[in-house]
């Protein structure tokens, strides 16, 4: 059975980048999926028969920016703590016993350990249990970072996004025929109207 | 070093070229210089005990997009219900009903989530075996070029990148299928549960 080459090509890209690093394969397709879903849900809106042209005009550009909330904090968090854990273990800032072990056998001096541009994993010889040390770390970092801005950062973005949105489309239905909004009173204003002598009557 | 630059700009080119990479690495080394300054103030940890260590390696090896998943859902059920109700820019019913959105979504979510996920994470395992006398063709579709050995873990790490790719192109078609229509439902019930409870 001869598969067609893109598939062949795919599954050795795959291998190649993803193989010896789950934790950067964590953090593409998680963004992937943020991806995938956001255009799940602007293609609801844009094939909803029910919701109208003036009312779609809205809700997709409103779509779009919730998922490029969404997509943009989940790719900056979730990469940034897992670049600073994979250079934290490059440089070994952050390693273990026998990594150090290791890297005082192979005559590794101690002024490189912590320098940003030292990593272990271009040494001639890269300690053993290095790869998946970093594995671990990175697979560790990817999933904080990922609890971080999905579920703490996000929330409060599209809250505050979508209370201020909110604001605006009651404001844009309180407004008269000619654009004016229609004139409101406080409870003070509305008391001193109703008990003065020439004021509102209810 | 203005002064070169305006004198070059009427003659050589590669002057001005000199120029723009001097400064550029002199960008790149103050970057350098600032970073490794930020750097220095993380502290260097070193892990002594093994069980710590082998816990790390364990999840660097055997936690997958599935797993993952899970612990999302898992923590979302504690935050994102949490910072919703604390929401004091909306009113109360917008508000109760963004909480009963919130904790449907993430249940429904969770739940297609890791099921595909590990099912697609099960079945890349299934059809990605080594070529072998006794071992159909169609149970190397996913098996990439040139692999003889599958213990290995950048194979193993193949297969979870591969089945969650897999799994993310079906969850196109589930948001609509099972999701909406789940969230919908729940979403219901549980607003129909908090108003039992005013």
């Amino acid at each position: 059975m001869k598969l067609p080459s893109f598939l062949n090509n795919f599954k050795n890209y795959l291998y190649k980048n993803y193989g010896e690093n789950p934790g950067t394969m964590l953090v593409h397709t998680g963004a992937l999926g943020w991806v995938l879903s956001s255009l799940a849900q602007i293609f609801a809106v844009a094939v909803n028969d029910k919701i109208t042209v003036e009312q779609k005009s809205f809700l997709i550009p409103q779509e779009i920016a919730d998922a490029a909330i969404n997509i943009l904090s989940f790719y900056i968090v979730t990469s940034s703590v897992k670049n600073l854990s994979t250079k934290l273990v490059q440089t070994g800032k952050l390693t273990t016993k026998a990594i150090k072990t290791q890297l005082e056998h192979l005559g590794v001096a101690k002024e490189k350990i912590g320098s940003f541009d030292f990593n272990i994993g271009k040494l001639k010889e890269v300690p053993k249990d290095y790869k998946s040390f970093k594995n671990g770390v990175e697979v560790i970092a990817s999933t904080l970072g990922s609890i971080a801005s999905c579920n703490i950062i996000t929330p409060i973005l599209r809250n505050e996004y979508a209370a201020k949105r909110q604001k605006q489309i009651v404001a844009k239905l309180h407004k008269n025929d000619n654009g004016q909004p229609y004139k409101t009173y406080n409870m003070t204003d509305f008391q001193s109207h109703a008990y003065s002598n020439h004021g509102l009557k209810i | 070093m203005s002064f070169i630059v305006f004198i070059d700009l009427g003659g050589k080119m590669t002057s001005i070229t000199k120029y723009i990479t001097y400064t550029g690495s002199g960008i790149r080394k103050a970057i350098r210089s600032a970073s490794q300054k930020g750097f220095d103030m993380i502290p260097q940890k070193e892990f002594l005990n093994s069980k710590v260590t082998d816990a790390i390696n364990y999840i660097g090896k055997n936690f997958s997009s599935d797993k993952q998943r899970v612990a999302l859902g898992v923590t979302a059920l504690m935050t994102q219900p949490f910072i919703d109700a604390h929401n004091k820019k909306i009113d109360d019913e917008t508000r109760r009903a963004s909480v009963a959105k919130t904790i449907a979504k993430i249940i429904a979510g969770t739940a297609t989530g890791f099921l595909i996920r590990y099912g697609c994470i099960k079945g890349i395992k299934a059809l990605s075996q080594i070529p072998a006398k006794n071992v159909p063709k169609w149970k190397t579709i996913f098996t990439p070029q040139g692999i003889t050995d599958n213990t290995t873990e950048a194979f193993q790490q193949y297969r979870n990148a591969m089945g969650t790719v897999l799994a993310l192109g079906i969850m196109v078609f589930t948001n609509f299928l099972i999701d909406a229509p789940l969230t919908k439902l729940m979403t219901n019930a549980f607003i129909k549960k908090s108003e039992g409870k005013k």
